[in-house]
């Protein structure tokens, strides 16, 4: 299903979302253009320069694009994959499609997935704190939990309301 | 069409704050228009009056002297044919992405169902489709700001006014942003029919802009009106990219 193969799930545990968890669609796409505009490789130094962003705030976005199969890093060279091509002369929509197949294949996004597909109703925001805390401890599955939301939106394969707690699956619109 | 494609005129306008009888001069005979398909962008160092300016072209302020025409009649601050994209992207907490969207249109008196509608469509024009009901503490900066596109867009005007729309941004949301609304403008279906932008940023100017207005510091007096030429999409690294920045850099200093 996956069609990068490069980074994704590859620790196959249930911390695997913590790479792209803190992190946005946007900065990720931001960070891709940029690498692609200056000719689509560059050393961490000239990127952090780049894009004005200190190491600290760049880490972690080069992370996600790394774990989401769109750059390579060896050596500190920092480089745009086919993938990435793809992205950038995507649409809005194609965007989020290519992102979906990646992001439906993170085992942790499956493990709650599953979740709601075999209860056949709702769940609420406490049970899946639950079963990711039994896995990660309590704070961590709060972040987990916010990331799980957050992308699922994004790929439009997750509804929820915060104010009654409650994640629901959804169909992607076409 | 009887009038060329002029839609918004800028004529001679000046703008003063007075202290005490003493004058401050903000902006100081200001004149130019914007016309169908045209994407400009207002550049100028800060406190060269070009957010007064912008406020006063969709009738939020008034000019000492000089008018601001729409289509041909004085700018009122209710025409529903302008909207505004704001730096502090304004959307009210208490509503969700959808709802925020809505309230344009809700002040236009559209019915609840069309409202709906119209709401989604932009929503999913800018890939907000899935965050329609988070609410705006639930969404990162970028996002925030695509709700304040689809809000503005919602009303389907001719002109969108956008005041420093990426400036509240870090550099990757921004540049990201910066090219979906671009993408946006080259889909001759989707409003607007102009863009009318305010930046400090000249490097954003000639990325985005047709046609570069560059203010002097205040009082703010156009010092230059540009055409760029580079075709779309351009890439901040070439030369002849840098040779627009490097001139309008010179006009500002």
């Amino acid at each position: 299903m996956s069609n990068s193969g490069e980074g994704v799930g590859r620790t196959g545990g249930v911390t695997d979302f913590h790479p792209i968890a803190k992190v946005s669609v946007g900065q990720i796409l931001g960070l891709v253009e940029a690498i692609d505009e200056v000719g689509g490789v560059a050393d961490v130094a000239t990127i952090s320069q780049e894009v004005d962003m200190d190491l600290d705030r760049l880490g972690p976005i080069l992370g996600a694009a790394e774990f989401l199969g769109l750059v390579t890093v060896e050596e500190g060279d920092v480089r745009i994959t086919d993938l990435s091509r793809k992205l950038l002369h995507a649409n809005v929509r194609e965007r989020k499609a290519i992102v979906r197949d990646i992001i439906d294949d993170v085992p942790v996004f499956r493990l709650i997935t599953d979740m709601a597909r075999k209860a056949g109703r709702p769940l609420s925001r406490q049970e899946i704190i639950d079963v990711l805390s039994a896995r990660v401890g309590s704070h961590q599955a709060e972040d987990l939990f916010k990331a799980l939301v957050y992308w699922g939106r994004y790929v439009e394969l997750v509804r929820y309301e915060s104010q009654s707690e409650l994640l629901t699956l959804r169909t992607p619109s076409k | 069409m009887t009038e060329p494609d002029v839609l918004l005129q800028v004529k001679d306008v000046s703008k003063s704050f007075f202290d005490n009888g003493k004058e401050f001069k903000i902006l100081d005979l200001v004149r130019f228009e914007v016309t169908h398909r045209d994407f400009v962008c207002i550049v100028g160092p800060s406190g060269c009056g070009k957010s007064t300016l912008l406020r006063i072209i969709v009738g939020l302020e008034e000019p000492t002297s000089g008018q601001v025409l729409f289509e041909g009649h004085p700018i009122r601050a209710d025409n529903p044919q302008v909207a505004m994209v704001f730096q502090s992207f304004a959307l009210f907490p208490w509503l969700t992405v959808v709802q925020n969207v809505e309230l344009g249109l809700e002040a236009l008196h559209v019915d609840p169902v069309k409202r709906r509608a119209v709401a989604q469509k932009f929503i999913d024009a800018v890939g907000l489709t899935g965050f329609e009901n988070a609410y705006p503490r639930e969404l990162s900066g970028g996002m925030k700001q695509r709700v304040g596109i689809a809000r503005a867009l919602a009303i389907e005007p001719l002109l969108l006014c956008m005041d420093e729309p990426f400036s509240s941004l870090d550099a990757l949301t921004a540049q990201n942003l910066r090219d979906e609304i671009l993408q946006l403008w080259s889909n001759p279906d989707l409003p607007p029919e102009a863009v009318l932008m305010v930046t400090h940023s000249i490097e954003e100017a000639v990325y985005m802009a047709d046609r570069v207005i560059v203010l002097s510091s205040r009082p703010g007096r156009m010092v230059a009106e540009l055409e760029i030429d580079l075709p779309r999409p351009r890439n901040r690294k070439e030369p002849e990219f840098y040779g627009w920045v490097d001139e309008i850099y010179s006009l500002i200093v």
